[in-house]
């Protein structure tokens, strides 16, 4: 079974208060016994000088009785029930006082340890006339051959009374000082508290890609766990970089020699009817799509890139008239320049790069480029005005390894990588029909936050 | 016609050059980027082929010191990484167009072809001096409507001129442009392909500019 509780504010708050309650609870009990203790001696001392007053004026009668010299019964002894009582007694004759009537008292047998030879009053607790709670001092004496017996009684509640009295204050002072230390602790636990928070927002900002790493600046007590985040997130961010690098590593160490292939194979003669070509072009279909998966399935840790788009959309657009140097294209670009989308840099490029080349490569003479960002989404619209696509021939241009257009090569096959990245990253690709007649593709992107 | 190939893998670099070489252009092969870049920084080349993923300097950063330096020749940039990133990177240091591999060679000699042609600043494939038309996509020459034969340093000289005719060619360039790097060049023999270039086309078309050089002319101006 498990009492403590999950959270550390919980936990805190626990113990301190455990804590607090008991530490009053001590200063309460002590406070109280010790007034106890001052209110009984005083009561005691009482008691002992009204056992001195009855033996200095006790005596010996004639008949063998005791007597007393004079009236000693000053108040509160001489009225009845109050719970003031002295009576002297040698066992064959007793002295009561005003106050206890025609009662007896019992004083309990002293106790053990009570120091009879110092010949002081011991003292004890019991049960007086009508069961009323009494406090007893009694003394034995000597007078002749007599030994006797004085008892003086206060009432219990003559200790408990002041004893109340004098405590309440002092306990509700306690309580107060309980309720304000507890307050003062919760304000503790929550203050103390808060750079945990804080990271862990620091923390929700690095996954969103709103921050590279926590901040260094944090209590001492956890800056060695920051450190070690750091370290972490900066692995992984190795991580992914190196397994990037691998992929892109295979890709040359691959297409190198493929490309020795095929320009051995255009040796003349070699390959009259390209049947070996078609395989070479087969193999490199299937190792950019499988790399191209590769890449993308590194992606499965968190996002944290943040691409401004303009930037990125700038740079292919500067490349289109290099790569397509025969086509003088009206571009136009309508992108806010704060929008940015939530992708690594690379993948924007891949994704871009392939829907612009294509673009560029049917459009007769416009390309438009525009951004628009709804919700959490960045939807990149790319627009041409050449021949465009039928809707059937949609799914085709987005299944991987198709090459619609044998003769330009290229056209499709970026496509479904394009798709597949995007939807890796939480968005699409659609196709359409484009106002300017060509094709609209539409790149939907999680946007930067 | 010569054009610089910056390519690390050997077999590769050999097969693209041996292509090269039967469709006549002179090559010159640096095999790491640092000897590609001094070569392009120190030679006359019509054009360049150069690998991204070069050893000891990265193909981008030859690209760039090139055009650093003042070299201009067009570039065409081969990768096999084909990440949009990278063709950017390649572009914005200055290349002009690129090949993904693994290419078709015919498509490499194309590429290379429009590049050498646009950069001479003829936007039409057929160039035209007189009776003699040079068609710098095919890399055919025709007289008067007939097909011309011509060995592959008559055809360096010849297209050199043609793509620059009405124009003084330095005689020095030419000969750069005509020659490769390792080449035993003997002082006369740019001479004797011009007089046999002179004996298939007609003595008056190519005139000599003594002390200068040669000029490919129709003779009309």
């Amino acid at each position: 079974m498990r009492l403590a509780p999950a959270s550390l504010g919980g936990r805190l708050f626990l113990v301190a208060t455990i804590l607090i309650v008991a530490a009053l609870a001590g200063a309460g009990a002590i406070t109280g016994l010790i007034l106890y203790r001052f209110i009984q001696g005083q009561v005691d001392q009482r008691l002992d000088t009204e056992i001195a007053a009855v033996l200095a004026a006790l005596v010996v009668a004639p008949d063998n009785r005791l007597a007393l010299t004079r009236q000693i019964e000053a108040p509160p002894f001489d009225r009845p029930g109050t719970g003031w009582y002295f009576e002297v007694f040698d066992g064959e004759s007793r002295i009561r006082s005003a106050s206890l009537g025609a009662a007896d008292l019992r004083p309990p047998p002293p106790p053990p340890w009570s120091l009879d030879w110092l010949n002081r009053p011991t003292g004890g607790d019991g049960p007086g006339p009508g069961h009323q709670p009494l406090h007893f001092r009694a003394r034995s004496v000597a007078l002749g051959d007599h030994t006797v017996m004085i008892v003086a009684t206060a009432p219990r509640a003559a200790i408990w009374r002041p004893l109340f009295d004098a405590l309440s204050p002092v306990l509700i002072a306690l309580a107060i000082a309980g309720v304000a230390l507890i307050l003062a602790m919760l304000l503790q636990v929550r203050l103390g508290l808060r750079p945990l928070q804080a990271l862990r927002a620091a923390v929700a900002d690095v996954r969103a890609g709103r921050r590279q790493r926590v901040p260094a600046n944090q209590p001492s007590e956890i800056a060695p766990l920051v450190d070690e985040l750091n370290s972490l997130i900066a692995d992984n961010a190795e991580g992914l970089a190196r397994a990037r690098r691998h992929v892109s590593n295979l890709a040359h160490g691959l297409k190198t020699p493929l490309a020795s292939l095929a320009v051995a194979l255009d040796e003349r003669g070699r390959d009259p009817g390209g049947e070996l070509h078609e395989l070479i072009d087969q193999m490199d279909r299937r190792i950019r799509h499988h790399l191209g998966r590769a890449r993308a399935a590194a992606l499965h840790g968190p996002a944290r890139a943040q691409t401004p788009l303009v930037g990125r959309v700038g740079d292919l657009l500067a490349i289109v008239p290099k790569v397509h140097p025969s086509k003088t294209l009206a571009v136009t670009t309508d992108i806010a320049p704060q929008v940015a989308v939530a992708c690594e840099a690379q993948d924007l490029d891949e994704m871009l790069g392939n829907l612009v080349d294509n673009a560029a490569k049917w459009a007769t003479s416009r390309l438009h480029i525009s951004a628009q960002v709804t919700g959490g989404e960045v939807a990149i619209v790319i627009e041409d005005d050449g021949p465009g696509l039928t809707d059937d021939k949609v799914p085709e241009v987005l299944r991987p390894g198709q090459k619609l257009d044998e003769s330009s090569p290229g056209y499709g096959f970026g496509l479904p990588i394009t798709r597949e990245l995007a939807e890796l990253y939480g968005g699409g690709l659609e196709l359409g029909r484009s106002d300017l007649g060509g094709v609209k593709a539409t790149l939907t992107l999680p946007a930067a936050r | 016609m010569r054009v610089l190939l910056v390519e690390d893998d050997r077999e590769l670099a050999r097969r693209i050059a041996e292509f090269l070489r039967s469709e006549r252009y002179a090559v010159d092969i640096a095999r790491n980027g640092e000897d590609g870049q001094h070569l392009g920084e120190t030679e006359r080349y019509d054009a360049a082929v150069l690998d991204l993923g070069l050893p000891k300097v990265r193909g981008a950063d030859v690209l760039r010191a090139w055009r650093a330096s003042g070299r201009n020749f067009p570039v065409l940039i081969l990768t096999a990484h084909d990440g949009w990133s990278e063709k950017v990177e390649g572009f914005k240091a200055g290349a002009d167009d690129y090949l993904t591999k693994p290419f078709r060679v015919e498509e490499l000699v194309m590429r290379l072809r429009a590049l050498v042609r646009r950069a001479a600043g003829h936007a039409d494939a057929r160039i035209v001096c007189g009776p003699l038309t040079f068609d710098a996509q095919l890399g055919t020459f025709e007289l008067e409507g007939l097909p011309l034969r011509v060995t592959a340093l008559e055809w360096r000289v010849l297209s050199c001129l043609m793509l620059r005719k009405e124009v003084i060619v330095d005689r020095a360039e030419l000969i750069e442009r005509v020659y490769e790097g390792d080449a035993e060049v003997d002082s006369n023999s740019l001479e004797v392909i011009v007089a046999r270039i002179r004996r298939k086309i007609g003595r008056a078309m190519i005139e000599t500019v003594r002390g200068r050089g040669y000029r490919l002319t129709a003779g009309k101006t």
